[in-house]
């Protein structure tokens, strides 16, 4: 997708993004430091917000296409069964078991399929939200920072599954986190975000070990790098 | 001691009082769940006013409802012509006015808490808006179940309206809590706790009911 001179203004904040391009099938990696609009920015992409101004070209996607998981995902009042069909049921989609197993033992919640979501723990909840954006095999993913809550292995685990899907079926991903080794591993192009707009970008392994611009040279100092 | 009311005639007063009290918790909710979902969804230009409105109505005293219901019904009032005053329908009119804003103000403030993130997450979904709807209605359903069970019990124990546009008639218009009022001005207070514990048993008998029947409770618990 195309975004160019994209605007939103607040009360005590304006985004302002000249020009961003997300080509299909790579993985995207948004970082910043806390209040420099990564949430605000990535919801105006996943068209969960209008912007005041400026365009955004999804090449022929429609909204079915595209899906957002939060760090603190909307869990139905539901079953951990039922939220994860829940996606394939608005599509009148049946899932069939082998599929269902796959995912919740992906999540590590194939124990508790028929637990009560809302009283998973924050960590699993986050899991519980991220198969259930991916049953649909959506084209575009925006992740925000939707493993904040998990164990380290837990994180290790899941990107590993998606480097790994990205080989069988290719992906278009934008991830936002404060982890600079998840961005490292998964990511090979970096958006960095500075008070509103994007600061600086380019291809991962260049920008993170020798970052030119001295705002995200400041950053990745304070991230212990 | 005297039975002012038979046996016979307590059961009647008791079918009328449900009768009344169900019929008018079913109108108000048809109303009030659409109205107050409606209101939270909608932006208009005096939307504030209306939710301003809407809690002074909330708030409202029976009797003034009373009063209103009597003035527009009474034989030289405006719908004075359809003959409705000291009647059920009367009664019901008078709740269906006391009820409808509190059902729609509390679902529309429960929905304003809730129904942005619900719609946000069902577009990431992707629901389409009758789909995002539904999904919206059953994710507030605790809430809106607690609106109606409040409707319920205003309904129920309330006695101010209802004694004005129903004029507590024998056989007739006598509720309950008509009865228990007119039992304690006549001196009658055996009868009167007596009835009134027959009221507090079926109004917690049926809100038991009905939330037993409810299996799920709601986490609220927000720090995990
Ligand atoms: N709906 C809104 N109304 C007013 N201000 C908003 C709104 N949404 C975001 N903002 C403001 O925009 C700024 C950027 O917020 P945003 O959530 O995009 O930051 P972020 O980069 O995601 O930070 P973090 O790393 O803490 O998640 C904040 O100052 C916030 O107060
Ligand atoms: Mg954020």
């Amino acid at each position: 997708m195309k975004i160019s001179n994209l605007r939103k203004n607040y009360e005590h904040f304006a985004l302002n993004i000249e020009s961003m391009e997300i080509r299909p099938g790579r993985v995207y990696g948004i970082i910043g430091q806390n209040g420099c609009g990564k949430t605000t920015a990535m919801k105006l992409l996943a068209g969960l917000t209008p912007p005041d101004s400026g365009s955004l070209d999804y090449e022929g996607l429609t909204p079915r296409d595209i899906t957002m998981v939060f760090r603190k995902p909307y869990i139905l009042n539901d079953t951990v069964v039922n939220n994860l069909v829940y996606p394939l049921k608005l599509r009148g989609i049946t899932p069939h078991n082998g599929e269902l197993d796959h995912y919740l033992e992906l999540a590590e919640l194939a124990g508790h399929r028929e637990a009560y979501a809302p009283g998973l723990s924050g960590g699993q909840q986050q899991k519980l939200a991220l198969v259930r954006a991916l049953i649909f095999s959506p084209k575009l993913i925006f992740i925000d920072e939707a493993f904040s809550n998990m164990d380290i292995e837990s994180v290790a685990k899941f990107e590993n599954y998606i480097l790994h899907r990205q080989t069988t079926h290719p992906t278009t991903w934008v991830i936002i986190s404060h982890q600079l080794s998840n961005i490292k591993r998964l990511c090979s192009y970096i958006y960095f975000m500075y008070n509103g707009s994007v600061d600086a970008h380019g291809a991962a392994e260049k920008i993170l070990s020798s970052p030119e611009n001295a705002n995200l040279r400041r950053y990745l100092q304070h991230e212990g790098m | 001691m005297l039975d002012i009311l038979h046996d016979t005639e307590i059961i009647g007063v008791i079918t009328l009082t449900l009768r009344m009290t169900l019929l008018s918790t079913f109108i108000s909710s048809a109303v009030g769940i659409p109205a107050g979902l409606l209101l939270e969804r909608s932006d208009f230009a005096g939307k504030r006013f209306v939710v301003a409105l809407n809690r002074t109505l909330m708030a409202s005293p029976p009797v003034v409802i009373g009063l209103v219901v009597y003035l527009l019904l009474m034989r030289r009032g405006p719908l004075g012509f359809l003959g409705l005053l000291f009647t059920f329908e009367a009664m019901v009119v008078a709740q269906v006015l006391l009820l409808t804003p509190i059902i729609c103000g509390m679902v529309y403030t429960a929905a304003s808490r809730n129904a942005g993130r619900i719609r946000a997450f069902a577009q990431t979904m992707g629901a389409n808006s009758r789909q995002t709807h539904v999904l919206t209605a059953r994710e507030l359903s605790n809430e809106i179940y607690f609106a109606v069970v409040t409707g319920f019990g205003r309904a129920m124990s309330e006695v101010g309206a209802i004694m004005i546009v129903g004029g507590n008639i024998r056989f007739h218009t006598r509720t309950m809590t008509t009865s228990i009022s007119m039992l304690r001005n006549q001196g009658e207070i055996n009868q009167a706790i007596y009835l009134g514990a027959v009221l507090m048993l079926i109004a917690f008998s049926v809100t038991m009911t009905t939330d037993f029947l409810r299996r799920r409770e709601q986490r609220t618990d927000e720090n995990f």
